[in-house]
């Protein structure tokens, strides 16, 4: 007899003294508050999408915004900004879609692919969005530089001095040190809450795949 | 108490309860993370309960979403404190029923299955349920071949970890 076997016809006498939960003890469990992968990844993506959407609200004050719109340069501006929108609510919507596709009564495998499909949702939200950072800042550095009297003045006189280039090269290093920097912070807070939400997840997955390979 | 339905459920799971305990006791290795997981798994089966139509058995029904929240959706708290003791106390038995070197030979074999990773705790789990491979299958969502291929793995691997 192997050894599941000799396991199998003990686990049937079902004489483990677990500790049996009366029907009330289970009815105030059902009030209990869920701590699942699936409602933290809830909860973190709404902060995200908030966040995100926060940022954007909280800039639309800010001097150098305001600044850039005393340029007069509508033409431009409104675009980036339906886009940001649109994108936005592209995302919102298919995460809910991709949410809501989540049900415990799936198959193991497909269980996880859905939270991992949610999960991606917003991961390549956060991807777009940091591309949008890119592009726009690199929009308003144009912009900066053909219509700040501030950027035109000092371009004037590092020229007069003959030092064009390094002033380029400062500027550009700076932008870049900056753009560095937050997107550094931003890959760091995803490593640490998505590792330490996900690992558990990834690793069952892997080891589901590995079995049908 | 409650609603028809909240009624009709928690009577189904208290009668029933020994399946989530033995996924509790596969998943978990004390009694604090035993009761954790077994109240995250009736959240689940409650969220879950209004879809249940009855056509299958209660326990066939519950066993595939505690599964899935044992493997998935559980985050567990704390790590492994002494798994030994607590075997222990989940098996004390009628001594008079069983003789000293049986137990401890039943007893190694569920810390031999507790080494196992959660995927692997699965299938045993149901392989001890009787369930046939093409249930198996279905419930991990990997093929039938694979999952017979799996579990005589698993049986290898379980011989390995007992003699060493």
């Amino acid at each position: 007899m192997d050894e599941l076997e000799k396991l199998k016809t003990d686990w049937k006498k079902n004489r483990d003294n677990f500790p049996r939960f009366s029907e009330k003890e289970i009815y105030a469990m059902l009030h209990r508050r869920s701590s699942s992968i699936v409602k933290w990844i809830l909860i973190v993506s709404i902060l995200e999408f908030t966040l995100w959407l926060g940022l954007s609200f909280l800039l639309k004050d800010a001097k150098s915004v305001k600044m850039i719109d005393s340029y007069g340069i509508d033409f431009i501006t409104i675009p980036l900004t339906v886009i940001s929108y649109a994108i936005i609510v592209y995302f919102v919507a298919k995460f809910y879609i991709n949410y809501k596709k989540i049900t415990t009564t799936d198959n193991v495998k497909t269980l996880m692919d859905n939270i991992l499909k949610t999960r991606r949702t917003v991961m390549i939200y956060i991807y777009v969005n940091l591309a949008y950072i890119f592009i726009s800042s690199f929009i308003i550095f144009l912009i900066i530089i053909n219509y700040d009297s501030n950027f035109i003045s000092l371009h004037k006189k590092s020229e007069a001095n003959g030092n064009e280039a390094m002033f380029y090269i400062i500027y550009i290093i700076s932008t870049i040190f900056f753009l560095a920097v937050f997107v550094g912070a931003i890959w760091l807070f995803y490593k640490l809450i998505y590792g330490l939400l996900l690992k558990r997840l990834h690793k069952n997955y892997e080891e589901l795949k590995k079995i049908d390979l | 108490m409650g609603t028809q339905l909240e009624t009709s459920f928690v009577q189904q799971l208290q009668e029933n309860q020994n399946l989530i305990h033995k996924i509790c006791r596969l998943y978990t290795n004390n009694d604090d993370a035993h009761k954790d997981l077994f109240q995250e798994i009736t959240i689940q089966l409650w969220k879950a309960y209004p879809k249940f139509r009855g056509d299958s058995k209660f326990t066939t029904w519950a066993y595939r979403v505690a599964l899935n929240t044992a493997i998935t959706l559980y985050r567990k708290k704390s790590k492994t404190v002494n798994t030994v003791e607590f075997d222990n106390k989940l098996h004390k038995i009628n001594q008079e029923e069983y003789n000293y070197e049986e137990e401890e030979h039943i007893k190694l074999l569920y810390q031999a299955v507790q080494q196992l990773n959660d995927i692997e705790k699965a299938l045993v789990f149901m392989y001890l349920e009787d369930k046939d491979y093409n249930e198996i299958a279905e419930t991990l969502g990997i093929t039938e071949v694979n999952a017979r291929v799996k579990m005589n793995r698993i049986k290898g691997k379980l011989k390995k970890i007992l003699n060493p």
